[in-house]
């Protein structure tokens, strides 16, 4: 079992640091069970309150069950939403006293929220089999207009926010499937007491959804009828993560503190495959499964934004390329008006985030960051832990309900308001000019742990680097084109030499991700034929990596010169200056098309990387 | 000690560890909650869950009740695994 972190957590209590040992509980998950919840509970009832930065918050739970188990983990989960929660639980079976007596200790307490914690066994179904729809009607009434009295009684005597459970459908059904098809039968009257209970919900009051928390979980596990008999337990122990989990984000709704603002990456979350590269044909959106699957995220995505979810976009890539998508694509479900600010570019995305913040005036604990790419989560992670970041699974089969089960954009309120806000984001925006480089990320790309190996061209390769030059168009300096054929033959020239590199890091192995091609002109001159490498290592140094080994292959021909070729193309501009940052100096200008030269009779200084080389040494 | 119970035993420790998060404790036949300051109605609860758990076990709802000490847990442990 992986509690190495319980364990470092421990420790970091016994060092009283607390921040660390809290951060280390922030790695709970919902479907843990109920005696790991209650370890992380524990853990976090040794860190001192004022050592954490959480807001105090006092809920009382009325409950017609044993919720003694549930509290501590209760508490636990409202902590990773930011509160420090004082809970208060009334004596058991007292609900109707404590809420009517307005001397009793649920009203001393002065809750800021009160949970009504009933189950369906408080729904009182007193019917004959076959009763009129009138009968049904009264039943429903009864007992709906009991909590209503409840509420009405609490709000009489505190200001507290009510929360107030539905009502759970039990497993058992005397008629069987019958029971579905008459209005009277208990299944139907449990679902008809739920939506009456909505429609005669109070300002201030909400309710608690638990038939639908209880289906999540599963009906066959959640009733456990041996703790209801043996200590009036309503639900299955192993549930407390579920609920807890849930009921910490409503209270976070009910505080104003619901995310407001979806930062979405582009190639491979919201289509398939790199516009850049593949272009507007080759993306995979609409046919085949994946295609589907995009659609169907992107769907999901637009009812989010037309109930006033802010969506932004955050992407590596050329900004005309990345538009194209949303212009021209016919499979496209988001539109550019659904965007409140459009950011591509090839800065990295913890600046980009931090620029959408400022710019849309938000806070950046109300943004959710939407990326596949686990480095890019990552470095968001480190750099904003204030951003939420969901662990999207590579499977975009998964997208909408990995999101949809965070449960971020939870609320109490809807209004006209929330569906044009997003367009009043967009309509008021002026683009704020931000080019502070907010982020040192050297510990970031030390991190990473990268190991690269240059090798020479081999059969083995041969039909990949044939591949990758076809197929590559941003980073291409010249956009050379070569069959595997023609990559074959240049293995047996002397003249040419010819370079893969490989790219591994601590999230996995990148594979073949750069190409060089160089060509001996002459004695002193080395000319870079082709320089291709994939965007999605882009800004990690290995660009600089693949200069320090082309640098050092000229010196091993004694050349006293490389010389560079940009050849620019619609994708390409992206590398318009490569040569430049580089210490080239232009030599020649034509229709675009540049010339470089890197004088290296002199020494060039080596450019620093963070990245290993784990190459066998090369002759 | 028979084999069978004595793997019970230390698998039964190995509950007793996560539950109290306390990696000195000892079990013996004869110990009760009167015996460990944090072992009130809450934790016993805990505890027969976790046993559950660990030994991949449903007790019965009047068998949970019923355990006053260590030595009946395994007993029953013994009978059900």
């Amino acid at each position: 079992m992986a509690d190495d972190y319980l364990k470092l957590c421990k420790q970091f209590i016994k060092e009283e640091k607390y921040r660390e040992a809290f951060a280390q509980l922030r790695l709970a998950q919902v479907n843990d069970d109920f005696a790991r919840l209650h370890r992380h509970a524990r853990l976090f009832k040794s860190i001192p309150k004022n050592s954490l930065e959480l807001t105090p918050i006092k809920i009382a739970m009325v409950a017609t069950s044993t919720v003694d188990h549930f509290v501590d983990i209760f508490r636990f989960w409202l902590s990773l939403q930011g509160f420090a929660a004082e809970i208060y639980v009334t004596e058991f079976n007292t609900m109707d006293q404590a809420i009517l007596n307005p001397a009793s200790e649920l009203y001393t307490f002065q809750p800021d929220i009160v949970w009504i914690f009933t189950n369906s066994r408080d729904i009182h179904i007193d019917l004959v089999y076959g009763s009129s729809q009138e009968g049904v009607e009264t039943c429903l009434q009864e007992n709906v207009e009991r909590f209503k009295t409840l509420w009405t009684t609490l709000k009489q005597h505190s200001s507290a926010y009510i929360i107030q459970n539905n009502a759970e459908i039990p497993l058992e059904r005397v008629f069987g499937n019958y029971e579905g098809s008459v209005a009277w039968g208990k299944i139907n009257i449990l679902r008809q007491f739920n939506v009456q209970l909505a429609q005669a919900i109070l300002p201030g009051v909400t309710v608690f959804d638990m038939d639908y928390v209880s289906s999540v979980y599963g009906k066959r596990t959640w009733f456990d009828e041996r703790y209801w008999y043996h200590s009036k337990h309503a639900f299955a122990f192993d549930a407390v993560g579920l609920v807890a989990s849930e009921a910490a984000r409503l209270v976070s709704a009910i505080k104003g503190r619901a995310k407001k603002c979806l930062v979405l990456d582009l190639d491979n979350t919201l289509w398939g495959g790199i516009i850049g590269d593949d272009g507007l044909e080759g993306i995979v959106l609409g046919d085949g499964a994946n295609g589907e699957a995009y659609v169907d995220f992107q769907k999901y995505l637009k009812r989010l934004k037309d109930r006033g979810v802010i969506l932004t976009v955050c992407s590596k890539n050329d900004e005309s390329n990345a538009k194209s998508a949303f212009l021209e694509h016919p499979e496209m479900v988001l539109k550019l008006e659904d965007i409140a600010l459009f950011t591509a570019n090839w800065k990295n995305k913890v600046d980009n985030i931090q620029d959408i913040a400022a710019t849309l005036d938000i806070g950046l604990e109300s943004m959710v960051f939407v990326d596949d790419n686990p480095a890019e989560r990552d470095l968001v992670k480190k750099y904003l832990p204030m951003v939420s970041v969901p662990d999207m699974p590579e499977d975009p089969s998964w997208f909408m309900r990995t999101l949809d089960a965070q449960q971020y954009f939870e609320t109490v309120t809807f209004s006209g308001e929330d569906q044009k806000r997003s367009d009043m984001y967009r309509d008021n925006l002026e683009r704020k000019t931000l080019q502070t480089q907010y982020t040192d990320l050297t510990d970031y790309l030390k991190s990473l742990q990268m190991c690269a190996t240059v090798s020479p061209f081999d059969a083995m390769y041969q039909s990949r680097i044939a591949q990758l030059l076809n197929k590559s168009n941003q980073f291409h300096l010249t956009t050379t084109r070569y069959t595997e054929a023609q990559i074959k033959d240049m293995m047996a020239d002397e003249n040419i030499i010819g370079r893969y590199f490989k790219l591994k890091d601590r999230f996995g192995d990148n594979g073949l991700i750069s190409v060089v091609i160089l060509q001996k002109q002459n004695e002193h001159d080395l000319f870079i034929d082709t320089w291709l490498m994939s965007c999605r290592v882009l800004a990690r140094g290995m660009e600089d990596f693949v200069q320090n080994e082309i640098v050092a292959i000229a010196k091993k021909h004694h050349c006293q010169r490389i010389l560079g070729q940009y050849i620019p193309t619609k994708k390409n501009q992206l590398v318009a200056d490569h040569y430049k940052k580089f210490g080239y100096i232009m030599t020649e200008e034509n229709q675009g098309t540049t010339l470089w030269a890197l004088d290296i009779t002199n020494d060039v200084p080596s450019r620093e990387t963070f990245i290993e080389n784990e190459s066998k040494e090369l002759v | 000690m028979s084999e069978k119970k004595q793997e019970i035993n230390k698998r039964l420790t190995q509950v007793f560890h996560d539950v109290f998060d306390d990696e000195d404790i000892q079990i013996f036949d004869e110990m009760s909650a009167k015996d460990l300051e944090e072992w009130d109605s809450l934790m016993h609860i805990t505890l027969v869950v976790a046993t559950e758990k660990k030994f991949g076990v449903q007790l019965n709802a009047a068998e949970v009740g019923q355990l006053k000490n260590v030595g009946e847990m395994i007993e029953l442990l013994m009978k059900r695994t």
